[in-house]
């Protein structure tokens, strides 16, 4: 498929997503909600991609729905409400249950809607000028899902603030370092995607089976309380054995060579 | 009982629980598994005890399952299959009931399975030297009960990334104290002391309260 807003690449085991509307700053409008869609799709059915980076073209990563766009356009904002009220929403990978890794490179501003993908993905790295803020409550709207998704993952009170503070208050990436909300800052901005793609590189090392199994347990256990999610957890964990990846990884390492992993 | 694979003692109301197969990197094998339970079951019942700290011989914490050894060994390999299957795991404090509190001093190596015992602790130091990692991936397992229980207690993303990186990476003790896995780093050498140090000041409070605090945070992770 072809995108318009979107960009789709392949790097070696590497699949890239890229925001590609940077003349606004990659604010999502219909077309590119949808493509989305097809795009995380895609790519999770690719057998040859092993883990997907996501990131923006131009000065920002993303920031939000393109309200202009989608409310001027006669059908967008209706069909955005109505979805939302259904929470029938595909534009991340969460929502479309990719089950291979996903890192998210966050290059510049990542503001409002932005944080659905800070929020639904495993990695996420920055570059050192990135810049995170929720201006949502500062234009009158209500901010809900992303933030839940992060309040799942981090500090609650950061969470708070940026919520409360909207437009009026960013948090820097050392911030979010700190906070635990990104594992690593890129320095020099510049180095963001080679730094994506070594990532990347790194974690298609590993068995392809067991990092779908350990997703499925891990985002799995959001959902639930403790005792529970780990019963969950090992349903996931027990749907490997047997698999031939399991006899590869230990065989590999014996022979000091690199395992020859099943294909998803 | 006599250990094998483990140093238990009481301290005066110090109970230690050291991992003692420094030749394996402390890995759990046949004989630690059941001797894990015995060791939590023996510190709990000793009403000298106020506080217990965990910590391993050598220079790793803890390491795992020992797989190739499990294998070896048709009977015990079955029984760790069926308490993983059904969730019944006896080797920390948390999955054998312990309700005193349990201090975590990590020295060295924390990697795979070893994490269940930070995950399970109730207070968590480490050696400046500690590493943290999840090799699991990396040998085509999966990560689970100890990641979901490190990710109730940290900020996720450095959980899924440890996860997925597997073996290829390593989180260092200051990273760790960051993120709130570890509440202090010291030197390796002062490791021992300083989780002694704590405990005794544990040993202060009334152990009751001390209980009923530890049950009730506890029970505030199973709400969804």
């Amino acid at each position: 498929m072809s995108y318009e807003h979107l960009i789709v690449e392949r790097h070696g085991p590497v699949g890239w997503l890229i925001n590609d509307r940077p003349e606004v700053r990659n604010a999502m409008n219909s077309a590119m909600r949808d493509e989305f869609a097809e795009a995380w799709t895609e790519l999770d059915n690719d057998p040859a991609v092993r883990v997907i980076v996501h990131t923006g073209n131009g000065r920002d990563f993303q920031t939000g729905v393109d309200v202009g766009e989608v409310a001027s356009d006669g059908v967008g904002m209706e069909r955005y409400r109505q979805s939302m009220e259904d929470f029938d929403v595909h534009f991340t990978s969460w929502h479309q249950g990719v089950w291979k890794p996903v890192i998210t490179a966050v290059n510049g501003i990542c503001c409002g809607g932005g944080f659905h993908w800070v929020a639904d993905s495993d990695i996420v790295i920055a570059a050192s000028d990135a810049q995170f803020f929720d201006p949502h409550t500062s234009v009158g709207q209500v901010v809900a899902i992303e933030a839940i998704g992060l309040m799942k993952k981090m500090p609650v009170e950061a969470v708070m603030r940026m919520a409360f503070l909207g437009r009026h208050e960013r948090v820097g990436a050392e911030r979010a370092y700190e906070l635990g909300m990104i594992s690593e800052i890129v320095d020099p901005p510049e180095r963001l995607r080679e730094r994506g793609q070594e990532l990347g590189e790194i974690v298609a090392r590993n068995s392809p089976a067991a990092m779908a199994a350990t997703k499925k347990a891990l985002w799995g256990a959001l959902e639930t309380g403790l005792t529970d999610a780990c019963k969950q957890g090992a349903r996931h964990l027990v749907s490997m054995w047997g698999h031939p990846d399991q006899a590869e990884g230990p065989l590999a390492f014996a022979e000091r060579r690199d395992p020859d992993w099943q294909s998803l | 009982m006599t250990y094998e694979t483990l140093e238990v003692q009481a301290e005066g109301p110090v109970g230690w629980l050291v991992f003692n197969r420094p030749e394996a990197g402390n890995a759990v094998d046949a004989r630690m598994f059941v001797e894990l339970e015995a060791a939590w079951a023996e510190l709990e019942a000793d009403t000298g005890v106020r506080a217990i700290v965990n910590t391993g011989n050598g220079r790793s914490f803890q390491t795992g399952l020992d797989v190739g050894q499990l294998a070896n060994d048709p009977e015990a390999l079955r029984a760790s299959s069926r308490q993983t299957r059904d969730f019944a795991l006896r080797m920390t404090s948390w999955h054998c009931g312990v309700t005193k509190p349990v201090i975590a001093a990590v020295n060295g190596t924390c990697a795979g399975g070893g994490l269940h015992f930070v995950a399970d602790a109730d207070i968590v130091i480490a050696a400046d030297d500690a590493t943290f990692l999840d090799p699991h991936v990396s040998v085509g397992q999966v990560s689970a009960f100890e990641t979901i229980g490190l990710l109730k207690k940290v900020p996720m993303e450095s959980v899924t990334r440890m996860a997925l990186m597997g073996a290829h990476e390593r989180l260092g003790a200051e990273r760790a104290r960051q993120l709130g896995l570890v509440s202090e780093v010291v030197a390796a050498g002062e490791l021992r002391d300083r989780a002694r140090t704590l405990a005794l000041r544990l040993a202060e409070h009334d152990p009751e309260r001390l209980r009923a605090v530890k049950q009730t945070l506890w029970t505030a992770l199973e709400a969804p």
